[in-house]
């Protein structure tokens, strides 16, 4: 062993007993923690909170209420690293155009395993669906939701073959126009009270959901005893949308021939 | 006293498996040469960050809840023991977006593993170093 590799392993071992050593001391508090920060007790508290109208969220779920409307312009940058990260993806495929082989009847696998799969994809999108609308109500939401759909897509490829959803009518490019759209679907969201506050001539902010003192639009939160949790539904669906096709046009991409990207990649 | 004895062992061995899969992960992204063994010693990386951030998050009190509040008109009294009895909302949010980025990343650098292979037939680190050009 090289005397740099020792000291590598020296220094990776001294990183983690040190860190190990902080947290012992309580560098991080006491851990788990007995309270909760002061932050998080505002959060909860104003997650749903009818004594408070001008700075609750009006949904039941708080993790969802800080994700899209506390902390909602840094999930909205956090939407568009992911865009970037597939576009960038997209970019390394440049010229690879999909096969569309008619009959997949012969490819995939077994009968049994196809029959067992057309259940389940009716079933997934199902679930999924229903996470992201309910993400305002309980553990769940847009990312989630998008992540259960993209099973569909892994499970129609290995289950059937890579034909299947080209010839079912999903393609690369189909996948990028539905993602576009859930992409614009949360930036319409996020400004939406703002493009109606110019209109009617009162104020509001960017990322707006309730109203707030100096600002008196509101998303609906409540419609015939149901809670929407206002901006929340539609930026929980929208993400979905964003997500579930970001994953297709990956798993897309990735089941294109070999050969056939091998040989465009070096022809140039 | 000995529940109390236990649960504390019991934290402290799951600190230490974190710390100790820390370890493992920082070695293989430094170590490996093979590019797809350094993307998965990334992933692991920071799935176990997003483990330690729960961690915090989490409340040592009981009973402890998710953070959902379980009625449509909470009074004060309501409240006040959603407020004490849930767990720390704000690192379940930051795991979620940490999850997104992490994914984000590895996907791109997936991407461009598998091309460094189409073209140069190779994913170890110290072949592909060797390339001019």
């Amino acid at each position: 062993m090289k005397k740099a590799d020792v000291f590598v392993i020296a220094s990776i071992i001294v990183f983690i007993l040190s860190l190990a050593y902080i947290t012992a001391l309580g560098g991080l508090g006491p851990l788990p923690p007995i309270n909760v920060r002061r932050i998080a007790i505002n959060y909860l508290n104003l997650t749903y909170n009818t004594f408070t109208p001008y700075l609750t969220v009006f949904a039941l779920e708080s993790v969802t209420s800080i994700v899209w409307d506390f902390r909602g312009l840094d999930t909205l940058y956090e939407t568009a690293v992911f865009y970037a990260a597939i576009i960038a993806s997209i970019a390394l495929y440049r010229g690879v155009y999909m096969d569309f082989k008619k009959n997949t009847e012969k490819t995939g696998l077994s009968p049994i395993a196809k029959t067992v799969t057309r259940i389940s994809l009716i079933l997934i999108p199902t679930v999924s669906a229903s996470v992201a609308l309910h993400g305002h109500l309980t553990p769940g939401g847009g990312f989630q939701a998008g992540s259960i759909a993209t099973v569909v897509i892994v499970l129609s490829i290995i289950i059937f073959s890579r034909y299947f959803l080209p010839i079912h009518g999903l393609s690369k490019n189909k996948a990028l126009l539905f993602r576009s759209i859930g992409l614009l679907g949360i930036a319409i969201t996020s400004i939406a009270l703002l493009l109606i506050a110019i209109v009617l001539g009162v104020n509001a902010y960017i990322f707006q959901n309730q109203a707030k003192i100096d600002a008196p639009l509101s998303f609906p939160s409540l419609v015939d005893n149901y809670i929407l949790g206002g901006s929340l539904l539609f930026f929980n669906l929208f993400e979905f949308i964003a997500v579930a096709f970001g994953f297709t046009i990956v798993f897309l991409l990735l089941s294109i021939s070999e050969e056939k990207v091998k040989k465009v990649t070096m022809d140039g | 006293m000995i529940e109390e004895y236990l649960e504390k062992i019991l934290w402290t061995y799951m600190f230490f498996v974190m710390i100790a899969t820390f370890g493992v992960s920082i070695y293989g992204i430094v170590f490996r040469p093979n590019m797809l063994k350094k993307i998965i010693a990334l992933t692991i990386f920071g799935d176990t960050a997003n483990v330690f951030m729960i961690f915090i998050g989490y409340r040592a009190i009981y009973p402890i809840k998710p953070p959902v509040l379980w009625t449509s008109h909470p009074d004060k009294n309501v409240l006040n023991t959603f407020v004490s009895q849930s767990i720390d909302p704000v690192p379940p949010a930051l795991v979620i977006t940490a999850i997104v980025i992490n994914m984000a990343i590895t996907l791109l650098i997936t991407f461009l593993a598998i091309q460094a292979y189409r073209l140069y037939g190779s994913l170890d680190v110290r072949d592909l170093s060797k390339l001019k050009g």
